[in-house]
């Protein structure tokens, strides 16, 4: 476990010794504050609480679209640069198994994405804080929670997707430039039967709250299950290429 | 076979016949077509080998498969005994390599790009990074990011790579690739270093002849895949019985005369705007025929030996410059 640990380590100090790397942080502090204040001037009485606003925004519908995109411009390359850099030759001739190695990367890309999420959190918070005051409204900590899950199970499919296709392309271009594009068209519904077997309209479990459903017929249970279904499969498919694949 | 007659230290008894590296039939189909071709050789311990053959001839998809880096379609890579498709772990360990260019990541230091494959290996510790820089002399450049580090300094830093876990094999694909003169020397410098320090195999694939015939005991040729022949480079000088002369005398027709006039002298030609005259004679026989110059009052300005270089032999064993 220790010689797993040092990989998931390695993966982490390649993302976060990247200048670059301070980014998108930066972006989600000033996005959560810049919403705050634009909720307060124009409806100001939208929110009662800070958080209040905090479960309501961070909703894949709110600023978890945007953290997902965040998500996937930040981890998309975790795989592909190595193959364009050309480091996966001296990345693979270690004493450890591929699956290892990339079990490594799936995982920073996990650790990535929650501490995403933590500071969005944050963000929505304070910024709610300054904007709204915290007393007062009907949500408390376990709205909060319950909408960071909601965002995190959003973000983690996208991500999971990134890192597939990541694998498969061996393009950080490609891979951004296709999973953002499904970002944008997740919301699109079609009316028809074999939609809800689609992985687009399962992605945001927020729809179920107070009763509701995305289309008719489908479940909370029913999502869970499909999602946990499509994740298998992108995993699957990106260990089954990356173990097999010669490195030329 | 005296494969380590000209080893410095000489190891004793049994390290000498130590196979590190066993090839066994190794090969590589893609669609069908056979780009390495049940490829068999050894490799003994400390023993500096090089892979030579033309653009094209399999060399680093050979290598490629010895690291575990591409699948091979037949045989089987032995690494000190251990199998690399099955016992990958035990045998990768044993190997440290350079394919290609070395590439690391640009935005963090040598230091940070060292201790991530020190993570990634079993046993070292920090200390051995000191170390191995201090091998290869970049205990200046180790807070420096790689992108700031020249082709040549990447090569260094890519050499401590594949010495940090002390592996038993070194496999260097074209190490001197894009290195000026300057840095080819050091290159060789290094391995020769390494070789005796470290006391370790190397393997050298390169294209480039005087690189390997200056530096390699011995010279796997392939081509098209398939091995032509494996051959001694530093030969012991009695082993060889005949040597061709070029003798530049100021009386070309007298020399003839006396040359031929000697038993087991051949005069294979003569060239006049030149006074240059061509021999072939048994080693032992070079006195005799100076001496029986000297007496004609022949006067001998030069006595060159036509060796015939590694390059010439390459040619001739490849069919010349065809690329496969």
């Amino acid at each position: 476990m220790r010689k797993f640990n040092l990989l998931v380590l390695n993966e982490w100090l390649k993302i976060s010794k990247k200048r670059s790397n301070i980014i998108p942080y930066v972006i989600l502090l000033v996005l959560s504050l810049a919403v705050g204040y634009m909720t307060r001037t124009f409806a100001a009485d939208m929110y009662a609480s800070a958080a209040d606003f905090t479960a309501d925004s961070l909703q894949p519908r709110g600023i978890g679209q945007l953290l997902a995109i965040l998500v996937i411009v930040g981890t998309a390359g975790i795989v592909s640069r190595e193959y364009s850099q050309g480091t996966i030759k001296f990345l693979l001739i270690r004493a450890r198994s591929r699956t290892a190695i990339l079990a490594s990367k799936y995982v920073t890309v996990l650790l990535y994405t929650l501490s995403m999420q933590v500071v969005a959190t944050v963000g929505l918070f304070l910024s709610g804080a300054v904007f709204f005051g915290l007393s007062g409204g009907e949500a408390g900590i376990g709205e909060i929670l319950t909408s960071l899950l909601y965002s995190t199970v959003y973000c983690t499919v996208y991500a999971t997707i990134g890192f597939m296709l990541g694998i498969l392309t061996k393009s950080t271009g490609v891979t951004i430039g296709a999973t953002i594009f499904a970002t944008t068209i997740d919301k699109l519904v079609i009316s028809r039967e074999f939609y809800k077997y689609v992985l687009f309209p399962n992605l945001n479990l927020a729809a179920y709250k107070d009763g509701g459903a995305p289309m008719q017929g489908m479940t909370l249970t029913f999502s869970i299950i499909l999602l946990c279904i499509y994740m298998t499969l992108f995993l699957l498919a990106g260990f089954a290429v990356f173990r097999r694949r010669d490195v030329a | 076979m005296n494969s380590t007659a000209h080893n410095v230290q000489e190891p004793s008894g049994p390290a000498q016949e130590q196979t590190v590296l066993e090839m066994q039939g190794v090969s590589k189909l893609i669609k069908g077509k056979a780009i390495v071709d049940n490829l068999s050789f050894k490799i003994h311990k400390g023993e500096i080998v090089g892979l030579l053959g033309p653009n094209g001839a399999g060399k680093t998809t050979t290598i490629r498969m010895m690291t575990g880096l591409i699948r091979m379609s037949g045989g089987d890579v032995l690494i000190h005994g251990h199998s690399i498709r099955k016992e990958f772990k035990q045998a990768i360990s044993q190997i440290g390599a350079i394919i290609e260019n070395p590439e690391f990541y640009p935005h963090m230091t040598g230091y940070d790009n060292l201790l991530q494959y020190l993570r990634m290996s079993d046993g070292a510790g920090v200390s051995r990074i000191k170390e191995v820089v201090e091998l290869v002399g970049l205990q200046e450049a180790m807070n420096k990011k790689v992108r700031a580090y020249s082709l040549g300094m990447r090569q260094r830093l890519g050499i401590a790579q594949a010495l940090l876990h002390s592996p038993k094999l070194l496999i260097l694909d074209e190490p001197t690739n894009g290195l000026d003169p300057a840095g080819i020397r050091e290159m060789r410098d290094y391995m020769r270093r390494i070789a005796e320090v470290e006391g370790i195999a190397i393997l050298i694939s390169s294209h480039m002849l005087a690189e390997i015939e200056q530096i390699c005991h011995r010279a796997v040729v392939i081509q098209n895949g398939k091995l032509v022949t494996v051959t001694q480079l530093t030969e012991v000088p009695e082993a060889r019985s005949e040597v061709a002369l070029t003798i530049r005398v100021d009386k070309l027709e007298a020399a003839r005369t006396v040359a031929g006039a000697l038993q087991g002298v051949k005069v294979t030609g003569a060239d006049e705007a030149h006074f240059e005259l061509h021999v072939q004679l048994p080693d032992g026989a070079v006195p005799e025929l100076v001496a029986a110059l000297s007496e004609a009052k022949v006067g001998i300005y030069r006595i060159t030996e036509n060796r015939q270089s590694l390059e010439e032999d390459f040619l001739k064993w490849t069919g010349g410059n065809r690329i496969a």
